[in-house]
């Protein structure tokens, strides 16, 4: 069952393989030596990183390297449009180079080394002594010799004319990189991308618009605000990241659409110059199968980040009371065990104020009591899952090791003591902590960041 | 000495019961016209259908411009008519709602891509300049036939097929269609293949054959 988590993934590496072994078609023996030993050396590199550093380094290092990657995804799509459309481009070096043994190699390499990090990422707990360390790579470099060659066995059946351009092959690799990342919690770029859409439009409306343009005045705040909200709310930002992720992939769409065509007027019978002509046409309409498809994975990716097949930890919120002295009493182990690492949530009601919170144990071994809120969103509340806490509204990922440090997302650390086998909160510093923060931040309808 | 465009051993075709073709072994050389006569029913179109790709033989051997028909699939043969062969029919089979120049250019587009300005090129050099824009339904016999042949022209087949061109047509513009293949042989350097009950059509020809129920019984060779 473990083993069946690796698929997507693998499926993943093996669409990057079809794509590069077509596109470098004639270099075949060099992706394929390099995208296996790139592969072996990402597991490798993977296991070491998880067993040397805590597991915030190695998922933010493979996450960077997934987000270079789409940067440069823009910087290559924009070129490719700029050298389809323009009138006289210069006979560059890059074209030539794209060509060679080397680049071929580098990119098989880096994409195959990057694959097989994100696949070590479903499974960072993994060995833990050197011989578990050894069979694990020789295995992976046994799967990445397997798969290498069945994907041969396919990319033989595909037709002849069917081409890969340069940027088709860019735009396949990061939107197959993308997808695998996206179903693993740490590695999903998608929510961050929206959220910093959102943050931006926030930033913008609050430090350019309230500061400069609106005018001061208790009417006219109330009417341009009301409109102004519309920006804050989760789907601009949505649509925003969508728009910043796609864009790529549409303009490499673009950029092989207007690919120039091979001047053929100096063939003199008309038959076989048209021949030429309809031949480099079906070849461009062949090369735009691969951007297009890269669409389609763009939006899986897209989906799997917005609607994740992952289980949160979500348990309801248990009704709790102080006690005459205004103590919340919480026994370590009564019925819920609150050293199992997993969170544990309360609602504590007092009048017609009422305040959420959550108590667990950090994989350090610390208590914490915490707000289920953060300063500044919404308070849905935080759902518990791979090493992590995720904030509902935001879907930022908190690693457990930094629940209970105040800061940007992280839920509202609750001063606590522990008393004997139980934990004590005053109630009445809980309740003032959930309205002087969260309550703050719901004002403005939609609220949040 | 001319090459051998087509190459045929033993071919038969039957339809049932029926032999229309009984088996023939036939050459024919590069830039040869070959006239072939013959009653109703002879088997002059089955043979033509049979080179020109349009049928499959049922026996016997059928090599047309190196490739061996037989061993062609459905793509291949399709592929064939497409770039070597360019047929003309007593019927013309021009599509009525569509200009001359669309009615060519239509034989562009299923072979590449249509290029209007090759396709008007074409209709001024069968003597149609002034008809670019008429519809099948304006043209005279013989115009829709020169229409006909441009459109078989227009994609430089190595072999054309005419099954009875000038069957619909009176003597004057008989002569003016033969006149202008006769032309266009010249300059395109292809292979003729003409059935005709015509023996003054036939006698354009380099060679004629006669066909009596489906086997060859006789030849003639025409003096130039």
């Amino acid at each position: 069952m473990v083993a069946l988590k690796l698929i997507p993934h693998l499926l993943s590496w093996a669409g990057i393989l079809l794509v590069l072994l077509r596109g470098y078609s004639e270099r075949r023996s060099v992706v394929m030596k390099t995208s296996i030993t790139g592969f072996t050396g990402g597991v490798a590199g993977a296991i070491i990183l998880f067993r040397t550093f805590p597991e915030t380094i190695p998922f933010g290092s493979i996450k960077t390297a997934l987000a270079v990657s789409f940067f440069l995804l823009w910087v290559f799509s924009v070129a490719a449009v700029y050298s389809s459309t323009a009138r006289r481009v210069p006979i560059s070096r890059r074209g030539r180079f794209v060509n060679t043994s080397l680049c071929a190699g580098a990119v098989a390499f880096l994409a195959g080394m990057v694959a097989g990090a994100i696949c070590t990422c479903r499974f960072p707990a993994t060995a833990s002594n050197t011989l578990t360390f050894i069979v694990l790579v020789l295995a992976a470099g046994a799967l990445a010799y397997a798969l290498v060659f069945c994907v041969r066995i396919i990319e033989r059946l595909l037709p002849p004319s069917f081409t890969v351009s340069p940027s088709g092959m860019l735009i396949a690799v990061v939107a197959f990189l993308l997808f695998s990342s996206s179903s693993i919690l740490r590695l999903d770029l998608f929510s961050p991308l929206s959220m910093k859409v959102m943050k931006g439009i926030h930033d913008f409306v609050h430090q350019f618009m309230e500061s400069i343009l609106i005018p001061d005045h208790l009417f006219v705040r109330s009417v341009v605000w009301k409109y102004i909200g519309i920006l804050f709310s989760k789907g601009v930002g949505f649509w925003g990241g969508m728009v910043i992720w796609f864009t790529p992939a549409f303009l490499i769409v673009l950029a092989v659409n207007f690919e120039r065509l091979p001047s053929v007027a100096h063939i003199r019978q008309g038959a076989q110059r048209r021949k030429l002509l309809a031949a480099a046409i079906k070849a461009r309409r062949h090369r735009l199968v691969i951007p297009l498809l890269s669409v389609v994975i763009l939006a899986a990716a897209a989906y799997q980040s917005s609607f994740p097949s992952t289980e949160y930890w979500d348990p309801k919120p248990i009704p709790i009371s102080a006690n005459q002295s205004g103590e919340i009493i919480i026994p370590k182990k009564g019925e819920v065990n609150l050293e199992d690492g997993k969170l544990h949530k309360y609602l504590f009601k007092q009048g017609d104020r009422e305040a959420r919170f959550f108590i667990m144990v950090t994989p350090e071994g610390q208590l914490t009591v915490d707000l289920d809120a953060c300063a500044i969103c919404k308070p849905d509340g935080y759902g518990q899952a791979e090493g992590s806490v995720i904030c509902y509204y935001c879907k930022t990922l908190i690693p457990l090791e930094t629940v209970g440090k105040p800061g940007g997302c992280n839920p509202v650390p609750v001063v606590f003591s522990v008393k004997g086998d139980n934990v004590a909160i005053n109630g009445m510093t809980l309740i003032n902590t959930w309205g002087s923060t969260v309550q703050a931040t719901t004002r403005v309808k939609e609220g949040g960041k | 000495m001319a090459e051998t465009i087509i190459e045929t051993n033993g071919l038969t075709r039957s339809y049932g019961d029926i032999c229309a073709l009984k088996p023939l072994d036939l050459q024919v050389p590069e830039g040869e016209w070959l006239s072939v006569m013959g009653h109703s029913g002879s088997g002059k179109s089955t043979l033509m259908n049979l080179v020109g790709g349009l049928d499959r033989p049922s026996d016997g051997s059928l090599r047309v411009g190196g490739e061996d028909l037989l061993a062609l699939s459905e793509d291949g043969l399709a592929r064939f008519r497409r770039e070597f062969v360019g047929i003309i029919f007593q019927q013309h089979h021009l599509i009525p709602y569509l200009t001359a120049v669309e009615n060519v250019m239509m034989a562009q587009y299923f072979h590449s891509v249509p290029d209007e300005a090759e396709a008007r090129t074409a209709l001024e050099r069968v003597g149609l300049g002034h008809r670019l824009k008429n519809r099948p339904g304006e043209l005279s016999g013989g115009e829709q036939q020169r229409v006909c042949i441009a459109r078989a022209i227009i994609n430089s087949p190595k072999l054309l097929l005419g099954d009875e061109p000038t069957g619909n047509l009176d003597n004057k513009s008989t002569i003016m269609v033969m006149e202008l293949l006769k032309e266009l042989r010249a300059e395109e350097r292809f292979t003729v293949i003409m059935v005709t009950h015509n023996q003054e059509v036939a006698a354009w020809g380099d060679r004629t054959i006669y066909l009596d129920d489906g086997v060859l019984v006789r030849e003639e060779r025409m003096n130039s």
